[in-house]
């Protein structure tokens, strides 16, 4: 009986064919898979509820056409990238200074838990109530529902730091400076990775939410708005469009990043 | 001249644990030549690597007077001498490669950029990790990261090489080859080598001479130097005996 198959031993790859790597390939197979799903669910159930690919796709068009696309998905990427640089820096403030003093991580963890606890909406409803309906509040609330993920990534970092490392730096006269930019920054990167990457996934879903609740303008007040005019079309073409936006920062930003800083690590390189 | 004097060295520890302090290190006096290969030998816990933390700025805050190669050992900033340091793990940084790694060292010893490639590849080389070079340490075994490390110390040219434990993490039959390594090329060099061991029988194939510790606190309990003809060999009968004796001086029973 033959024991060793044939895929053991690819034939190798044909004169000057373009080979795509097989991890694209699964990837592609799988989204029009996902598209013939959408199609095939939309025949099955009704165009009314659900809408298939072309008239949500023409939907999308005619936003775009219309100038609303534009409009809306500016000022919902400035509320989120403004609330974004707010949370990171608080984050990292904080979760430095608890990675570092014992004190400030005792009074502080339970502060932090509290507040990754507590659903965004409270944040929300208490902002708009101080501060009124207005970007204020909207910033305030994103960045206030985003920090506390970002600090307990960046406080597990620094107290991931390996003070042997520093050490032997210090051994072999490298000045504090040099220290801290060579041996120690290293270290604390994959944290800030992982930091923004998870306050970025909860940004999202706050400053829609945000946008529903108190603001009159926006992708999550247009969501509303499609819902209002029952637009079954346009919930889905809103969606899509935010889907889109979040593969691009995703494949174009952040996974490049990545792999720039990370091409040392075995688990990347594969 | 890079010889090490160290009078009266006391180090006290003071912790949550051991409020009223733990005594580590109890007037040590050591005196190590230009060139010589000295050992540091005792059970764990005496103290041992705090010598070589002393004397490599680690450790800042102690009693004593510390000098090397005629320059007292601050105690509040860096060593005014280079030191080369070969740890128990290899303490290399992950994300460099090898050659970045020893460049890291040369950087900050400040040794011009002119010469990093030459010094680098002749190291790497003496060491057998020529085709190595451009590596990850996660793609090097436990064998050849540590092989890296020795070749990262002697490549700042430093004044005094430390050495704590450098093989205990390796297998035996590596941690042999390593010792011949590092019996070869410190022939070739002959800088002043002070290595921390716990065991004896590699304390009495390295060594000039062998000090050795009591248990906490620490202090020299036995100064025994080691007559041994070099290049010297594992196969000696001489290295056995003598390391059974020397056995003898560290559990402190009497030899009969």
């Amino acid at each position: 009986m033959a024991i060793v198959t044939e895929r053991e031993f690819p034939i190798p790859a044909s004169g000057n064919r373009l080979r795509i790597p097989e991890s694209l390939s699964i990837r592609a197979a799988s989204l029009v898979v996902l598209v013939i799903v959408w199609q095939l669910a939309s025949i099955a159930v009704s165009a009314k509820y659900v809408p298939g690919p072309l008239p949500t796709f023409a939907a999308l068009w005619d936003n775009a056409q219309s100038g609303a696309l534009m409009k809306h998905f500016t000022v919902t990427m400035a509320r989120m990238l403004l609330s974004f640089a707010i949370a990171m820096l608080v984050g990292m403030a904080i979760g430095t200074v608890m990675g570092l003093y014992r004190r400030a991580e005792q009074s502080l963890d339970l502060v932090v838990m509290v507040g990754l606890t507590i659903p965004g909406l409270c944040y929300i409803i208490v902002s708009f109530m101080w501060l009124g309906l207005n970007d204020r509040a909207a910033v305030l609330a994103i960045a206030w529902t985003t920090f506390p993920a970002i600090a307990i990534n960046i406080w597990q970092g620094v107290k991931a730091i390996d003070q042997r490392l520093i050490d032997m730096a210090r051994v072999f006269g490298a000045s504090n400076w040099r220290r801290t930019a060579r041996v120690v920054v290293p270290q604390v990167l994959p944290y800030l990775m992982a930091a923004s990457r998870f306050g970025l996934g909860i940004i999202w879903k706050v400053t829609v939410l945000v946008e529903l609740l108190g603001r009159s303008d926006g992708i999550g007040y247009m969501l509303n708005y499609s819902f209002q005019m029952f637009n079954m079309a346009d919930v889905f073409a809103w969606t899509l469009f935010f889907t889109l936006v979040m593969l691009v920062i995703e494949l174009a930003i952040l996974k490049p990043i990545e792999r720039r800083l990370f091409l040392w690590r075995p688990e990347i390189r594969a | 001249m890079a010889d090490i004097s160290v009078q009266g060295l006391t180090k006290v520890y003071r912790s949550r644990a051991h409020p009223d302090g733990l005594l580590a290190l109890d007037g040590v006096d050591l005196s190590v030549v230009d060139q010589e290969f000295v050992c540091l030998l005792g059970p764990s816990g005496c103290g041992k690597s705090t010598v070589l933390n002393v004397l490599s700025g680690l450790e800042q805050r102690y009693a004593g007077e510390v000098k090397v190669a005629g320059k007292v050992v601050s105690h509040n900033s860096g060593h005014p001498f280079r030191v080369g340091y070969v740890f128990q793990e290899p303490r290399l940084l992950p994300w460099l490669t090898v050659r970045r790694n020893i460049e890291f060292v040369l950087e900050s010893e400040d040794i011009a950029r002119s010469e990093w490639r030459e010094r680098t590849d002749a190291w790497l080389h003496r060491v057998g990790l020529r085709d190595f070079a451009e590596a990850h340490p996660h793609e090097l075994s436990g064998g050849m990261q540590q092989r890296t490390a020795i070749a990262r110390a002697f490549a700042v040219d430093p004044e005094i090489l430390l050495m704590d434990e450098p093989f205990s993490g390796l297998d035996e039959l590596t941690a042999r080859t390593m010792r011949e390594l590092l019996l070869e090329i410190w022939l070739e060099t002959r800088k002043t080598v002070i290595f921390v061991t716990h065991n004896c029988f590699e304390a009495c194939f390295l060594a000039d001479r062998i000090v050795v510790f009591s248990p906490r606190p620490g202090k020299i309990r036995k100064d025994i130097a080691i007559e041994l003809a070099r290049p010297r060999n594992y196969e000696d009968s001489r290295l056995f005996e003598l390391s059974v004796s020397v056995t003898h001086y560290v559990t402190g029973k009497s030899v009969s």
